[in-house]
């Protein structure tokens, strides 16, 4: 049911409840006082006509044949009237036939049915006649459905005015929220601008600005998405199309072309094969998926490991330094993504750090964390590529990496509530990760 | 053929550098857009085909900017991305085609033949011309309907005459659709080549345009030739 239905119902619903018990008391008044008015008038008229029959000259005598016409005594239409003595001639009648049967013995007010007819009669004992008036109930009831007709008209007239205003109002009342639901529908059910709505009342103002920065939030994270999914393809197609072509090479050639080729081939294979591993690695670690271990390997396993998987040049230009004491300090970190968070950083390192120079890792304790400080004489970052090292397929002009490698270690460290931090050295760049020993964070 | 090819991954470079040589084009490699433009202002090209991920300037942007400055020549687009997007965006920037990656290098080599077919006008890859039949795909050219066996620097010498049916083409211009921009050309080398073509299609095929080059010549000559 809409919401204009439901307003007209339960305020139209409560108006014409409410006119109508009026308009019913109010009826209920009007004819208890419309019977006291008539029943007045029998009283007045019988006055008067007690009156008239004092002033005539002589008092009435009974004549046979000969009566005050009724308008000698001025009878008002309608309303019988019969002048009789207290013995029970009858003096004078406006009305033939009915008059013999009207009144009573008693003076006052009485009910009777004469001829089928029901008449109200009042008679009046004034000296030596008794004056009886009476009307029809039938006239009294119709100048009473007269009157309340006369009264219901404006009655009904204003209810049906009131329900139209009530219909309008609402309408209008409720036309904003129309607005924003045309607004709604126009839309293709994918569309994320946002919605304009206006003027808007200030209730519904902080529902569509609401709507307007989720549409606008859903839209950057769609375009976001749907670059990382263009990065994503674009990564795994550089290696592949470099295979493809070399395949395709090897076979329209021979010799050591056909060898170069193959060669290549398998170089650009094994490129693929590590762009898939870090985006499973990344998938999983940003995916909150399960790692096997807990934690609880030690410092020193890690730099092992990690040195030992390198793959970003030549590892024996790394120069490890475990600090005394930190070697057998259990780490509160997965190994493999301690291993692996290491790893990138130390290939980086290799990779950027110039051929010739070596590469630093210094691991040491810091409080509650252990440091793991890898530090490179390469050319450096500039502070313009600094906010974008930890970006996913973000990479420096020159490298040749799949530009993942860093957004591991950062989603790594913010998992396992880790630190990275750079920093730009005159000579090249210090890369200080900081891994939470166990007993102080949860993986 | 003189192919500029404008890709930064290296492995997919050298990948197409063999197989477009392998299919008899000339091929000269750049990494970047700069080199790109310093590379087209030194030589002259037939096509270009541009990666758009080039680490310097975005590949579209150099596209533009090479219309801008006036060069026509057709320019295939190759990406990794796929959006419909992405490759309108190609075509309104001043592609003249477009791959994606990974592509086959037999289906790269027919697309930037049939682009250099249709800058000449030709509606068939096969070009005629008089009783010389040469067909720059296969490779194979037919004089009087015999297969003549042309090396592969008398290929390219003979399809860029063909391709400039008409006009005179400068020593330089020649050379650089035989060479690529950093071969070892000897002094005298087209010449030998140009000896060589006489020689097995006839004296009239390439005439001599004295101070300004060579061209390729009236149709006519070649069926009264029996080499």
């Amino acid at each position: 049911m809409s919401l204009r239905v439901r307003l007209i119902l339960i305020l139209g619903g409560a108006f014409v409840l409410i006119w109508a018990l009026a308009a019913a008391w109010m009826f209920r008044d009007l004819r208890g006082q419309m019977m006291f008015s008539l029943d007045q008038r029998l009283v007045a008229s019988a006055r008067m006509v007690a009156g008239l029959v004092q002033q005539l000259p002589q008092p009435l005598r009974a004549q046979d044949g000969e009566r005050i016409s009724a308008d000698q005594a001025s009878i008002p239409d309608g309303m019988a009237c019969k002048v009789s003595s207290l013995r029970g001639e009858i003096l004078a009648t406006s009305h033939q036939g009915v008059e013999a049967a009207l009144g009573e013995e008693g003076g006052g007010f009485h009910d009777q049915v004469i001829e089928g007819e029901h008449w109200r009669s009042f008679t009046l004992s004034h000296g030596d006649v008794r004056i009886t008036t009476a009307d029809r109930q039938q006239e009294r009831e119709a100048l009473n459905q007269s009157v309340l007709l006369a009264a219901s008209v404006p009655v009904l007239v204003a209810l049906l005015g009131s329900l139209c205003v009530l219909w309008l109002g609402v309408g209008q009342g409720l036309a904003p929220l129309n607005r924003i639901r045309d607004a709604l529908t126009r839309r293709s059910p994918d569309a994320l601008e946002p919605l304009l709505v206006r003027p808007l009342p200030a209730e519904l103002r902080p529902l569509v600005d609401t709507q307007n920065q989720l549409f606008l939030r859903i839209g950057q994270a769609i375009e976001r998405e749907r670059r990382l999914t263009d990065d994503a393809a674009h990564e795994l197609r550089s290696p592949l199309t470099a295979v493809k072509t070399h395949l395709q090479v090897a076979r329209m050639t021979d010799g050591p072309a056909r060898e170069a080729a193959l060669a290549n081939a398998e170089d650009g294979a094994d490129r693929l094969h590590r762009t898939l591993d870090q985006l499973l690695l990344l998938a999983r670690v940003e995916g909150r998926l399960a790692f096997e271990e807990n934690g609880g390997c030690a410092v020193a396993d890690v730099a092992r490991l990690a040195i030992n998987d390198t793959s970003g040049g030549d590892a024996r230009r790394i120069e490890a330094d475990v600090a005394d004491g930190t070697g057998q300090a259990p780490l509160g970190v997965p190994l493999t993504l301690a291993v692996a968070a290491l790893r990138n950083l130390l290939d980086n390192a290799l990779r950027h750090g110039g051929k010739e120079h070596p590469v630093r890792l210094e691991v040491c304790r810091e409080g509650q964390h252990a440091l793991f400080r890898v530090r490179d004489c390469g050319p450096g970052i500039n502070e313009g590529e600094l906010a974008h090292l930890t970006e996913r397929f973000w990479r420096s002009s020159h490298s040749q990496g799949c530009g993942l490698g860093l957004a591991i270690v950062q989603a790594i460290v913010q998992r396992c509530q880790g630190q990275l931090e750079f920093c730009p050295m005159p000579d090249g760049l210090q890369v200080d990760l900081r891994l939470p020993l166990e007993g102080q964070a949860s993986a | 053929m003189h192919v500029l090819l404008c890709e930064d991954h290296d492995l997919i470079a050298s990948g197409i550098v063999a197989g477009l040589a392998a299919q008899g084009a000339v091929v000269d490699r750049v990494g970047t857009a700069s080199a790109a433009e310093a590379l087209l202002k030194a030589a002259h090209f037939d096509v270009m085909v541009l990666d758009l991920g080039l680490p310097d300037v975005d590949g579209l942007k150099l596209l533009k900017r090479l219309r801008q400055q006036g060069y026509a020549l057709p320019v295939l687009v190759l990406t990794a991305r796929d959006a419909v997007t992405d490759r309108v965006a190609g075509l309104e920037a001043g592609a003249d085609d477009y791959l994606v990656k990974p592509f086959d290098l037999r289906e790269l080599s027919a697309r930037l033949h049939t682009l250099l077919r249709r800058m000449a006008g030709r509606t068939v890859n096969r070009i005629e011309h008089g009783a010389l039949c040469h067909d720059p795909s296969s490779r194979e050219t037919w004089l009087n309907g015999e297969v003549v066996e042309l090396s592969r620097r008398e290929q390219a010498l003979l399809q860029a005459l063909l391709q400039h049916k008409g006009r005179v083409l400068s020593a330089e211009q020649l050379k650089d659709s035989v060479y690529g921009f950093g071969d070892e050309v000897e002094s005298n080398a087209l010449n030998v080549h140009i000896h060589y073509l006489r020689r097995k299609l006839g004296n009239g095929i390439v005439e001599t345009v004295r101070g300004l080059g060579y061209r390729l010549g009236p149709a006519a000559t070649c069926e009264q030739v029996q080499p």
